[in-house]
């Protein structure tokens, strides 16, 4: 550590760190949410989910990686390569490096920026670019379709999803994620902004594709959306980075709603990751209970309920602060 | 009574034959005879009394085939068959611009037959691969067991 | 200026014949404007193996099996039609019991074809936990059949003249025991499925289908029942020990998707009736009639039968020439004509909603193709 520090200074230093240990959270987050996704479907369909692998199945989710790993990368000849390839790549990044503004606890953060919370929305946004190039690229109408949808869905639901987080940010204000759990000291802004809340729950459930907004990866009517033609570990990328979106936008709810790392007796950091895991379970919840909605009914649904709500929450605040 | 209304009706087109059905030893209630040229007015008259087409199908008499169409009436019950004699050779004419569910009943009996409707907007094979060569329910079309 | 004239072309799109889905081998070819459908074209015969050619090479009593593999979710009903024509040719009488015996496996055949389509259909929208649900139940059923006849889906269960083997008292002390485990499971399945706003978004002024369709089609089964005509074999033209029972036939008022899904509930909770009278009023006596031949050779004629499957009105279409093997059999089947009327009803709407109609119409494939 102390090399590192003379080398490349503090700052720098936490970050090497940071990303080193960004990255293994992230291995072992997917490795976690995708046994926890599993169980809990498991059990919500009566059914005990996988059992033979570890206790209760728990290193199941390493047996499907290996076996994914072993699995042949086809490229199908009629695709543009470049984007084929970058494809999984830049929609990995982004969320990759949005984990640079998290506030774990009081002092494990990267990098405490000014701008946090427009880092994480911008990068967030990056995703449609690459769901758009997978589609694209595979020249596949499936695939194209699946990027199409996509698109206007993440399009749609950044709107609100961005008004949302701004409600939040003017009882703040600053951009600083730290500042906005160190404004919920006292009490947590899910209780002075329910509204808000559940918005940006259902706008995040949208962002990361989940149900009942995955029409992207509509099983049943495009075979599999935008990401058909991908095999193997490329496919595993774009998995991997499902559930670290699901992570990054939990953890967002975390930081803006429920106190960040506020909670009495245990660690910061444990409480945070409660808060997160908590978000997830429901994001798993709604995957499991919900149809899907129709795509039209989806972007009607953004334009026209969606919006208008979070305008008038951003308003109502807006002038309650006014008028304090 | 809608049986009686129908044998009416039918009577009135000049049909081979149109006679009460023997319902508990057949299941129908009106038997009628037509030639094929006369099925479109049949349909509809069947179709102006409120019938639906049940079925399509064919019989093949080995010196004629035989058409035969099932009527029935979602309001009361009545069940008509009518057949129609075809030579081997002939065309029937199309109902299926009375009765669009015709459509596909025509075209299984196309493809499993042989038999051709004129006027049918696309009288494609419908079950077996549409460049198959044969039609498979036809008598002379080899067995492949026989076992009895 | 320049003025680029762009030219809107449509683009083809398979829907099969493999797809997630689990209809059978069916495929849709869709002509698409963006995501509106121009043109849907179903094209079967995937699965195309003759059983009509079969009927006509093997005796009476050798094409019974086939029945079961014609519609195997609901083979039962299929059995009774073919077992019921055959009887009508010989003029063989089927005793009392045996009839309600008939009923009730029919009846319970009935419950498992729905409660598969229930969870597919759902599966096809996207909401996957009905679909175990449905299989739970349909489980508890399956299990009582299979003590009974043997198997599990494609049941061959019924003989000429009756049935072969008789129920015991822990096939009906099951039976009873699942109707209330079920009665119980209704609130489960409305709150989850039929009071869900994003299922009912997704269902209602979907796929309407109006009464003059239903004539011109031909029609039958929850299509029409949707549309609001009450056209039922076993109350329009009541077969087997169907008049002894008192049953309800659901309607829907607007012939949208979701109509034909609550007429497949509300028929589920019919059939538990009808299965309960029977119980309750089982008869004593013979489950065969006496003397009938081993090797059937009905008089020349023909005959035709129909009955209510769970997917419409099954017709056996019977044409004898004196011989131990039929001259003809034509299986005139509910999804052939359901299936037709696919492509007016797809006409300008999305893909989804083309899914949805599909679903709703309850194709079972391989009694398209026989």
């Amino acid at each position: 550590m102390n090399f590192l520090v003379q080398t490349l200074g503090t700052a720098g230093a936490t970050m090497v760190v940071g990303l080193i240990g960004v990255m293994a959270l992230v291995a072992v987050n997917a490795l976690f949410l995708i046994w926890m996704e599993r169980k809990v479907s498991a059990h919500m369909q009566l059914r005990p989910g996988p059992m033979e692998v570890g206790w209760h199945g728990a290193i199941q989710t390493i047996a499907d990686a290996l076996k994914l790993l072993g699995k042949e990368l086809i490229t199908p000849e009629e695709v543009d390569r470049p984007i084929f390839w970058l494809a999984p790549i830049v929609i990995f990044l982004p969320v990759l490096l949005s984990f640079l503004v998290i506030p774990f606890s009081a002092t494990w953060i990267i990098r405490d920026m000014n701008v946090g919370i427009v880092l994480i929305l911008a990068f967030s946004t990056l995703a449609v670019l690459s769901i758009l190039m997978a589609g694209w690229s595979s020249n596949n109408k499936y695939a194209v379709l699946g990027a199409i949808r996509s698109v206007a869905q993440n399009v749609a639901y950044e709107i609100p999803l961005l008004i949302t987080v701004m409600s939040v940010i003017l009882m703040v204000g600053s951009f600083k994620l730290t500042d906005i759990v160190a404004a919920q000291e006292r009490l947590w802004f899910v209780l002075v902004q329910p509204v808000a809340f559940i918005l940006y729950i259902i706008c995040a459930t949208a962002e990361t594709n989940r149900a009942p907004f995955d029409l992207p990866e509509a099983e049943s009517e495009l075979v599999a959306g935008f990401h058909t033609e991908y095999s193997g570990m490329r496919f595993a990328l774009f998995f991997l980075a499902e559930y670290t979106n699901m992570f990054i936008c939990s953890a967002l709810a975390a930081v803006l709603f429920l106190g960040g790392w506020h909670g009495p007796f245990l660690p910061g950091v444990v409480w945070f990751l409660i808060k997160v895991y908590a978000i997830i379970f429901l994001m798993m919840w709604f995957r499991w209970t919900f149809p899907r909605t129709r795509f039209d009914q989806l972007i009607t649904f953004a334009w026209k309920i969606l919006i208008p709500l979070a305008f008038a929450n951003l308003l109502i605040t807006a002038l309650v602060l006014k008028l304090r | 009574m809608l049986s009686d209304t129908i044998q009416k009706t039918l009577a009135s087109l000049n049909l081979e034959k149109v006679a009460a059905g023997d319902y508990g030893k057949t299941g129908y209630h009106v038997e009628a005879a037509a030639q094929p040229d006369q099925m479109p007015a049949v349909a509809q008259t069947m179709l102006d009394l409120g019938c639906f087409l049940e079925s399509l199908t064919a019989l093949d008499l080995k010196e004629s085939f035989t058409l035969v169409y099932h009527f029935a009436n979602f309001d009361q019950l009545c069940r008509t068959v009518v057949h129609a004699s075809l030579a081997k050779t002939a065309q029937a004419p199309t109902i299926s611009h009375i009765y669009a569910g015709a459509d596909w009943y025509e075209r299984e009996v196309y493809d499993l037959f042989g038999i051709r409707f004129a006027g049918h907007p696309d009288l494609k094979r419908i079950l077996l691969p549409e460049d198959a060569d044969f039609h498979p329910l036809l008598k002379d079309f080899g067995a492949t067991q026989e076992n009895a | 200026m320049l003025e680029r004239g762009l030219e809107e072309k449509t683009f083809w799109l398979n829907l099969g014949p493999q797809h997630p889905s689990t209809h059978g081998v069916l495929r849709v070819l869709l002509e698409m404007d963006g995501e509106y459908i121009v043109k849907a074209e179903p094209v079967i015969g995937y699965g195309h193996r003759g059983h009509e050619h079969m009927a006509e090479n093997r005796n009476y009593h050798q094409f019974l099996p086939n029945m079961g593999r014609v519609d195997y979710l609901h083979a039962l009903a299929f059995n009774q039609c073919y077992c019921m024509a055959v009887e009508k040719l010989m003029g063989i009488k089927v005793p009392e019991r045996a009839e309600y015996i008939r009923v009730i496996t029919a009846e319970m055949n009935r419950l498992t074809s729905h409660f598969l389509w229930v969870g597919a259909y759902l599966m096809d929208l996207g909401a996957f936990t009905p679909f175990l649900y449905c299989f739970d139940d349909r489980e508890n059923i399956l299990d009582l059949l299979d003590r009974l006849t043997g198997s599990r889906l494609t049941y061959c269960f019924y003989r000429f003249g009756g049935v072969p083997v008789d129920l015991d008292d822990e096939f009906i002390a099951g039976t009873r025991a699942f109707i209330q485990r079920l009665r119980r499971r209704w609130v489960d399945y409305d709150n989850l499925v039929t009071k869900n706003i994003i299922f009912i978004k997704r269902t209602k002024d979907v796929g309407v289908i109006t009464k003059e369709q239903c004539v011109q089609y031909g029609l039958t089964g929850p299509m029409v029942r949707g549309s609001g005509i009450p056209y039922d074999i076993r109350k329009s033209e009541p077969y087997s020990a169907y008049p002894e029972f008192d049953f309800e036939i659901p309607i829907g008022e607007n012939g949208d998707v979701f109509d034909r899904y609550i007429v497949r509930m509300r028929e589920m909770e019919q059939s538990l009736r009808i299965i309960e009278q029977a119980l309750n009023r089982l008869p004593e006596g013979p489950i065969m009639a006496e003397k009938v031949p081993k090797r059937l050779k009905p008089a020349a004629g023909e005959v035709y039968q129909a009955v209510e499957t769970a997917r419409g009105e099954f017709g056996c279409y019977i044409v004898s020439q004196g011989d131990i093997k039929p001259y003809r059999i034509k299986l005139r089947v509910p999804s052939f004509a359901n299936l037709s009327i696919l492509p007016e009803a797809s006409v300008d709407n999305l893909v989804a909603d083309v899914v949805a109609i599909l679903g709703s119409m309850d194709v079972v494939v391989p009694e398209i193709d026989r």
